[in-house]
């Protein structure tokens, strides 16, 4: 059982590792979900990330530790109680939009809920004729539709305007705030301000987490000012750098600010390199660094 | 462009196994199995002369029953029962040779034999006295169609589940496997009932083919042939990635059914090192019942064999198969294992 004396928890892995033959893709991750609370699952592509939330719905056994739903293992009926949209959304293309929110539901025995205002005029619209953005909202309803006491999101904002983003963030706020458990991995860093707290994962590990300023911490980036941005990125790349860039400024995180200067004269270019506070997308990169040179 | 694709040939295994083991597979069943002369039948000779009739007879006749004791009723009973392709009524002048005509190679091989025997033998074919090759093509062709529906329709809306990802959804809906895999096939069962009645009913009206049995003992070979053909259709869906795949596997299981069931080249006429494969397609056995129902109005005692082993085959196919695919839905203690399926799932993460 989940109980430890502390709040319940929704999801949770202690120790849970994941391996396919010689590849492991989930390395010992220990995390959890509580009520209300919207935690942001990060990392690269491979990082583990789907293979981690594969384990947490039961997907997939794991090969090593523990892993619960609800206070139990992720069985049939725990599952009742969780709304889950994949990457790939899960709806039917050849069946309409009322069509396929009516298997969902009565999947669980949920009553058919109304369409809101955007959806209705495609109620018997094709799913395979939608945007993109409308295909999201109605995954959403159809996961939202039995009341689930946690929600996996797994990408749930990738490829949809900034608009319908903002709406979909409303909606998985709203599902917060009346005590849902929300699991969300997302591409775009400006999402993680959206999250309670975030789970950093790096070569099949949690690297970090916390808020984001925890995650931060004391990470330093440092922002290099020159006329031929190209340039100095070509160069501090070729150096081995966890160089990004930042419109045209070229931003490299978690390095030694007197070595950069030496890089950047030896190509020839003379540049401004000052301490600036460091993005979460930068420690990402800082911490994933870490990780390849500890498994190296 | 030509390394390029070369390069993506060589590690597309199933194309590149298709490319070796399709010429080479077309090649031994034309060698060996591509064969419409049929060498021997086996034969029964009843009445007071059968022993004397039997030892006249060419070598072409592999004579297996000779009861003398036995009249016509007996040795249409044995045409019926397919247990010979001919029988010699004796103790008339001249002595009756009843032909089975749903074996119509044979058949017609047996007639053509008996033709220059000359007025000794009077030739009655049964069953398919005029030998109209759609007669026997019309059986094998319905369950051509049930193996169509059953692997490739099948495979490709399983297969589909897993492209577009809505496999996973219904994995996490509280919907047991066991529903999830009725939900799946009972469509297809059903399509492929209705194809089949449509298929059927056309071929006797177009073609005058007559049914001549047991409507139910034919819908229970029909019911189980399915059962067979969809396990197939299940399994294939568990080896397969894409809707491409899926095509490519049913079309490798689809292509041999064709060719070595008896449908176009009578297995008796195949070498006996490409026979057996034959004898390992459910669509053989299923041909068996169809023909034998529909032609010979045979009953379901005296085709217990291609019942039992489409029985057999069934209970087999379609358990290991859904198994599998269960495996996928509610993956317990194993689930996929290799490294190339762990990139897969993360791939997109």
């Amino acid at each position: 059982m989940s109980a430890t004396g502390a709040a319940p928890v929704l999801l949770r892995a202690v120790g849970a590792s994941r391996a396919f033959g010689a590849v492991t893709a989930v390395d010992d991750v220990t995390m959890s979900v509580a009520p209300g609370e919207v935690v942001g699952l990060l990392g690269a592509n491979g990082a583990g990330k789907t293979t981690l939330i594969r384990l947490l719905l039961g997907l997939l056994p794991a090969t090593s530790g523990e892993v619960e739903l609800l206070g139990g293992p992720p069985d049939r009926e725990r599952r009742r109680r969780l709304g889950y949209v994949p990457q790939g959304l899960g709806l039917y293309g050849d069946l309409t939009v009322a069509e396929n929110l009516a298997f969902a539901v009565n999947a669980y025995g949920a009553p058919v809920p109304g369409l809101p205002p955007s959806l209705r005029a495609s109620s018997g619209l094709l799913v395979r004729d939608l945007s993109l953005g409308l295909q999201r909202q109605l995954a959403f309803l159809a996961a939202l539709a039995h009341g689930p006491d946690v929600l996996v999101l797994d990408e749930p904002t990738s490829g949809v305007d900034p608009l319908a983003r903002a709406a979909l963030w409303d909606t998985i706020r709203e599902q917060a705030d009346r005590g849902v458990g929300v699991l969300v991995t997302t591409h775009y860093m400006q999402e993680t301000a959206q999250c309670d707290r975030l789970l950093l994962m790096s070569r099949a590990r949690l690297v970090a987490q916390g808020s984001v300023s925890d995650i931060i911490g004391t990470t330093t980036a440092y922002a290099v000012r020159t006329d031929d941005w190209a340039a100095a990125f070509a160069a501090l790349n070729a150096a081995g750098e966890p160089v990004m860039l930042a419109g045209r400024d070229v931003r490299v995180a978690d390095s030694d600010p007197v070595r950069l200067r030496g890089i950047l004269s030896a190509a020839g270019l003379a540049a401004d390199v000052r301490a600036v506070p460091a993005t979460i997308e930068e420690r990402m990169m800082a911490l994933a660094r870490e990780t390849e040179s500890a498994g190296a | 462009m030509i390394v390029k694709e070369l390069r993506e040939l060589r590690r597309d295994r199933r194309t590149l196994g298709m490319l070796v083991a399709m010429p080479l597979l077309l090649l031994v069943i034309f060698g060996y199995a591509a064969n419409f002369y049929v060498s021997s039948v086996t034969a029964a000779v009843v009445g007071p002369q059968a022993a004397a009739v039997a030892a006249t007879l060419p070598p072409f006749f592999d004579v297996t029953v000779v009861e003398p004791s036995s009249g016509e009723a007996e040795a249409e009973a044995m045409l019926r029962d397919n247990t010979v392709d001919v029988a010699f009524v004796t103790g008339q002048q001249p002595v009756r040779a009843l032909v089975d005509g749903s074996n119509l190679f044979a058949s017609e091989a047996i007639v053509s034999v008996l033709n220059r025997v000359g007025d000794t033998v009077t030739t009655d074919v049964q069953y398919n006295p005029e030998l109209k090759t759609s007669w026997v093509m019309v059986p094998a062709i319905i369950g051509l169609i049930l193996t169509f529906i059953g692997t490739i329709v099948t495979s490709i809306g399983l297969v589909r589940e897993r492209e577009t990802g809505t496999l996973e959804q219904l994995a996490v809906m509280p919907i047991r496997p066991s529903q999830v895999i009725l939900g799946k096939i009972s469509p297809y069962f059903l399509v492929a009932a209705v194809d089949m009645t449509i298929i059927t009913g056309l071929g006797m009206l177009l073609f005058g083919v007559p049914f001549n049995g047991n409507v139910v003992v034919f819908a229970l070979g029909a019911a189980l042939f399915l059962f067979v053909v969809l396990g197939l259709g299940v399994f294939i869906s568990t080896i397969s990635q894409t809707t491409g795949q899926a095509i490519q596997t049913a079309f490798f299981f689809l292509l041999p059914q064709i060719l070595l069931s008896g449908m176009i080249f009578p297995l008796d006429a195949m070498a006996a090192g490409v026979r057996w494969i034959g004898y390992l397609l459910p669509l053989t056995y299923f041909t068996m019942i169809s023909q034998g129902v529909m032609l010979r109005g045979a009953s379901l005692a005296s085709l217990w064999l291609p019942f039992l082993v489409l029985t057999v085959m069934a209970v087999v196919v379609f358990t290991g198969a859904t198994l599998r695919f269960r495996r996928d839905l509610a993956p317990g203690r194993r689930g996929p294992e290799s490294a190339r399926e762990a990139s897969a799932v993360e791939s997109t993460s």
